[in-house]
């Protein structure tokens, strides 16, 4: 009896271990052995309506927030700035212009955006502005002094099966959410990228940025895959909404 | 910080496209200054740095086998950096005929037209448009007001940072194609546009894009791809030529076995717009590590690493945000930080 119950302890534990094993097996691969995160993804989470924990308003749906302890750590002259910016979310937001989200923005708006990989980047399409922000995994370095960019410079590293992206050199125009969450061109991001399950990415990201911050911060969302039959991104070129009206030359009106 | 007018591959190419509206002789003479410089310095010899006008010619190539590599998932292997060998979209028909009502010193010397490019419309035997009577009234009464754009419908929709779209995106600035398995995409300067190899169906009728909705596959050494969905908004170029929201593009992109080119041969067909489908010719070539960035066809850096082997690298490609005031330099607001 004894011996048996032992039997079925290690038969537990041995089911418990090839279950992990066979779960680890199914995550795609490149040819390479790195995770391979191509595929379409978007969070079903509300974070893009605002990071911090808030009630139902109306112009969100109720959300608990993203962030580890709570609330973003505003330095008070940025609590000052994030407040007017909220009190101006519905002219100020650039989404509202169909511009560029941003980091970490992009990743987690409620549109999709597809993962193309290779061994020596990454190249994420945002359906929102069809915009394309490359994530380097080939050894290279930022770049010394560069330009700000809407999307800063993303180099990436593998830390076992998590793909760990130091992206800095951001310019400020970019909000966090559409609560006037902030950051100015001192942002520093740290991403981990890590799968949970074939169809599941558990995105984490650290945001550091003197300016406007106390101390680093840390965010997490879950990404889903698209699974849809024949799903696809459908260009959203959002910004050409204003003049869309004058293109192309029809047939005078008789 | 680095103040984002200093951006300068993007914001000049939107800078110059609205310098064109505004004072055609200036942009001109900065967007193929170096070419004029470089011309009469040297004029019997080939310029090291042609500009824009690489070519004058399209070199033949034919569909056949694929002989030269592969990816793994099978594909040629055609990923680079890539970019249109004879003009920009100054001109649809007449791409080196220079944009329409110039009257600068430039246009008035040109070469005769048989020394120019041909068309790029490679079937008719006048080169241009089959255009219907109404349509080809709408492109003259565009190239009339081309200059002086008195109503928003005669501003060329790139020089707002519109989706070049298809074709004109393959001569806009030089471009970088990538292919993974069921995909090959294009970054372009101005728009990304992904093609579907997975047999897929294409999208609902009534969704209209830029770039249109592609679906594509090999055979040999030739990409077919065939678009639909397209909002005809992009125009063919300076020239005003366009499709209409019901046309149909049948591309065949023909690479050489060495990997170094490509001729772009599409059929258009709009009942809308054409008296019948006509073909477009679009040759392309390739730019890799051997070659210095030009400042238009090909524009890449050297990424940083602790290797010696050159690593080539492209910046983000965002026009619209970047374009405020037109490029002209508009002031920021300041953060009370």
């Amino acid at each position: 009896m004894y011996g048996l119950k032992i039997a079925l302890i290690l038969a537990a534990g041995f089911m418990a271990i090839a279950m992990n094993v066979s779960a680890a097996e199914k995550i795609p691969k490149l040819a390479n052995g790195k995770p391979d995160f191509s595929g379409i993804w978007q969070t079903t989470s509300a974070a893009d309506y605002d990071l911090e924990p808030h009630s139902n308003r109306k112009d969100a749906p109720p959300g608990a927030g993203i962030i580890e302890g709570g609330t973003i750590p505003y330095l008070p002259k940025a609590l000052e700035q994030k407040k007017k910016n909220f009190a101006a979310r519905e002219t100020d937001d650039p989404r509202i212009k169909g511009y560029t989200l941003g980091v970490p923005r992009g990743i987690y708006y409620p549109e999709p955006f597809q993962i193309f990989q290779r061994a020596r980047d990454l190249n994420l399409v945002f359906q929102f502005g069809h915009t394309v922000r490359t994530i380097h995994t080939n050894g290279t370095e930022h770049p010394d002094d560069p330009n700000d960019w809407w999307l800063g410079d993303s180099r990436g590293h593998w830390e076992g099966d998590t793909l760990v992206v130091d992206a800095k050199h951001f310019n400020d125009k970019t909000w966090l959410d559409r609560a006037g969450n902030f950051h100015s061109d001192a942002l520093h991001v740290v991403e981990r990228w890590k799968y949970l399950d074939p169809n599941t990415i558990e995105y984490k990201a650290t945001l550091e940025d003197a300016n406007v911050y106390s101390r680093p911060w840390n965010i997490s969302v879950i990404l889903h895959r698209h699974r849809e039959k024949s799903f696809q991104l459908i260009e959203d070129y959002r910004f050409t909404l204003d003049y869309d009206q004058y293109y192309p030359p029809k047939p005078d009106k008789k | 910080m680095k103040n984002i007018h200093k951006q300068l591959h993007i914001t000049t190419s939107t800078l110059l496209a609205w310098l064109l509206l505004l004072t055609p002789v200036s942009s001109w003479s900065a967007e193929t200054g170096k070419a004029d410089q470089a011309k009469a310095a040297a004029p019997a010899q080939p310029r090291a740095n042609p500009g824009i006008e690489q070519e004058k010619t399209v070199p033949k190539l034919e569909s056949g086998k694929w002989t030269g590599s592969r990816l793994a998932d099978g594909q040629p292997d055609v990923q680079g950096h890539w970019s249109n060998t004879i003009a920009n979209h100054n001109n649809f028909t007449d791409p080196q005929g220079g944009v329409p009502g110039e009257t600068t010193a430039r246009s008035r010397s040109l070469p005769p037209r048989d020394q120019r490019a041909p068309s790029r419309v490679s079937d008719t035997p006048d080169g241009q448009v089959p255009f219907q009577p109404w349509a080809l009234e709408k492109v003259k009464e565009f190239q009339a007001n081309f200059n002086n754009p008195v109503k928003p419908e005669y501003v060329e929709p790139l020089a707002r940072c519109a989706p070049a779209g298809v074709p004109k995106s393959l001569y806009w600035h030089g471009y970088e194609v990538a292919q993974y398995p069921g995909y090959i995409v294009f970054f372009f300067n101005s728009g990304t546009r992904i093609v579907h190899l997975d047999n897929k169906p294409h999208l609902a009728d009534n969704i209209k894009l830029w770039n249109g909705d592609s679906r594509g596959h090999w055979e040999g050494n030739t990409l077919v791809v065939d678009v639909t969905n397209q909002n005809g908004k992009a125009l063919f170029g300076r020239t005003g030529e366009f499709i209409s929201e019901n046309g149909h593009i049948q591309e065949r992109y023909i690479f050489s076995n060495d990997g170094q080119r490509y001729n772009y041969e599409a059929i258009i067909t709009d009942s809308t717009v054409y008296t019948r489908p006509f073909k477009t010719t679009i040759p392309a070539r390739k730019w890799t590590e051997k070659d210095a960035p030009n400042g238009w066809h090909f524009e890449t850096s050297l990424a940083k690493h602790a290797g010696k082997q050159p690593i080539l690298e492209r910046e983000e490609r965002i026009c619209n945000e970047n374009n405020g005031g037109f490029g002209l330099g508009a002031a920021e607001t300041k953060k009370s930080l």
